[in-house]
């Protein structure tokens, strides 16, 4: 096995949004190597969305507020935000200019950018939208191309804020399969989701995030499986584990269908 | 009982492209109905026809006994309570409260009225502590409970929500199903658009699936999510639970976690 090399890595980090006096985020430490995929779960407002903004050298350097600890990127990180329709440039009239926008603006010949574009909307399953002006597309399409925008800039860190909330249901499996296959390229992936069910397979290692501090932090197997998950500041864990749960079977609870026709027969 | 919506052969095209054709479908008062289907299938677009604020390119929308195209959207809105899908485009108020309370005053409820209504969907979806913040001020998923509040607020006979769950935590899911699940009770109807599949099994009955802006399934849920094959060819995979009730052959093919997990129980312990 390779060794492993950190992409993104932050120590004792703690946020604060401008003139708030409660962190957003407290004494975060935090690594994310190449060819890793990191999940941050938590309630609204535990801080996974500031997370990804720090990661993404968004806050403080464009948002403001105060920012102790240290972040360090080894390489170029990109963000796809939790409101796609806020992302779009406005300044493209088709989708495979609005794709191209990001490498364009760092310079990049003609060729490449033209060959990251298709290639990034190929994989995203968009290429039929091309031609589409960006501000017809409806939210899923809207989602997919912005996805497509930040991975024609081949970000080394990719972070992602909900990524398939718009995503159709055969859309957002495709999504994970595709962060899968970024992550087995080299990329190091770090994505906040609502979407539970996706992470036993999507996943590598998950990182709890409750008040803005690291509640647990392990392998998704073992952090899907603690019983706290179903405190009242949880995010509770997969489908499968609610059921198995609410059956008053052993612990701890399978996390996956297959999980659970295993611990059946 | 009279149908609460009613779309009779409806067509609609943005600027000639076609986004809805052949459209026929009726909504019964205390219907809860799923609207699915892939990214650009119409489900938006079909939602638009129902608040007024598209109008059909052919065919007929009826709200009660009201022709939509008739009918300017603030009319409407006494007998439609809407959430869009982009909930910032629909909250304009200082406060959390007042963007709630701006529907019922403005369909010309008395003020008294207008504040209990405001406490109670404001409470059912655990928005209380945050009446008085600015909209803006929330997280973009609560933002949206707000934009819902508003449209509960209205008290209207029928619902019509674009994603109301879309990056909502567990808790939250579950205040969504609760509120929703109360207003049926009461006889509101309920027309949502969702990818959660899981959300729509807990929540709702009846399923319709558009695929290229044409109707392609109208039949209770739980006999659609447990159908793989039909889920496959319309873009839509199943849910966790169908899939776990379905691998196990569990009595009945339950879909919702209260029933997977009775059915369960009494498989491992039998």
């Amino acid at each position: 096995m390779a060794d492993r090399v950190s992409a993104l890595v932050l120590e004792g980090v703690t946020y604060h949004y401008p003139a708030t006096r409660t962190p957003a985020l407290a004494d975060i430490t935090l690594t994310v190597d190449r060819g890793e995929v990191a999940g941050v779960i938590g309630n609204t407002g535990a801080g996974a969305s500031t997370l990804l903004l720090v990661a993404g050298d968004l806050v403080p350097r464009v948002l403001g507020g105060e920012l102790t600890g240290r972040v360090t990127r080894a390489g170029r990180s990109a963000l796809l935000l939790p409101t796609p329709w806020t992302q779009a440039s406005g300044m493209a009239f088709t989708v495979r200019d609005e794709v191209a926008f990001g490498p364009a603006n760092l310079g990049w010949p003609l060729e490449r950018i033209t060959a990251a574009v298709e290639r990034s909307l190929a994989r995203v399953d968009a290429t039929h939208l091309e031609a589409r002006d960006p501000a017809t597309l409806s939210g899923g399409e809207l989602q997919r191309v912005i996805l497509a925008g930040i991975l024609a800039m081949q970000p080394e860190i990719l972070l992602l804020d909900e990524p398939t909330a718009e995503l159709d249901p055969a859309g957002a499996v495709a999504v994970w399969g595709l962060l899968r296959e970024l992550a087995a390229e080299g990329t190091a992936i770090l994505v906040a989701t609502s979407d539970l069910d996706a992470l036993p397979d999507a996943a590598d290692r998950i990182l709890w995030l409750a008040g803005g501090r690291v509640r647990a932090v392990g392998s998704t197997r073992d952090v899907l499986s603690d019983a706290a998950l179903w405190s009242e500041a949880g995010p509770g864990s997969t489908a499968v584990a609610g059921a198995w749960r609410r059956a008053a079977l052993d612990a701890p609870p399978p996390l996956t269908v297959a999980d659970a026709v295993e611990r059946v027969r | 009982m009279s149908a609460v919506l009613g779309f009779e052969d409806v067509a609609f095209a943005y600027a000639g492209r076609p986004a809805l054709s052949g459209v026929s479908f009726a909504v019964a008062p205390g219907e809860r109905v799923a609207l699915v289907g892939r990214n650009g299938a119409g489900k938006s677009t079909l939602l638009r026809l129902v608040t007024g604020l598209l109008h059909p390119t052919s065919g007929v929308v009826r709200v009660g006994d009201w022709d939509t195209a008739r009918r300017r959207p603030d009319e409407l809105a006494h007998r439609v309570g809407s959430l869009f899908q982009h909930a910032d485009q629909q909250l304009f108020a200082r406060t959390v409260a007042d963007d709630v309370a701006f529907g019922p005053r403005v369909t010309g409820i008395a003020a008294p009225e207008v504040a209990a209504r405001v406490e109670r969907a404001l409470e059912s979806l655990g928005l209380s502590d945050v009446a008085g913040e600015h909209p803006y001020d929330l997280p973009p998923p609560w933002r949206k409970l707000a934009a819902l509040a508003g449209a509960l607020a209205l008290e209207s006979a029928l619902l019509v929500l674009d994603e109301p769950t879309a990056g909502l935590d567990r808790r939250a899911r579950d205040r969504v199903a609760a509120a929703l699940a109360t207003r049926a009770e009461r006889g509101a109807a309920l027309l949502v658009v969702t990818h959660d599949l899981g959300f729509a099994a807990e929540t709702l009955d009846r399923a319709l699936v558009l695929e290229r802006g044409r109707l392609a399934w109208d039949a209770p849920i739980a006999g659609l999510l447990t159908d793989a094959e039909r889920l496959e060819g319309l873009g839509l995979v199943a849910p966790p639970l169908a899939r776990l009730s379905h691998a196990l052959a569990l009595p009945g093919r339950p879909v919702r976690e209260r029933e997977v997990a009775r059915a369960l129980a009494e498989r491992c312990r039998a």
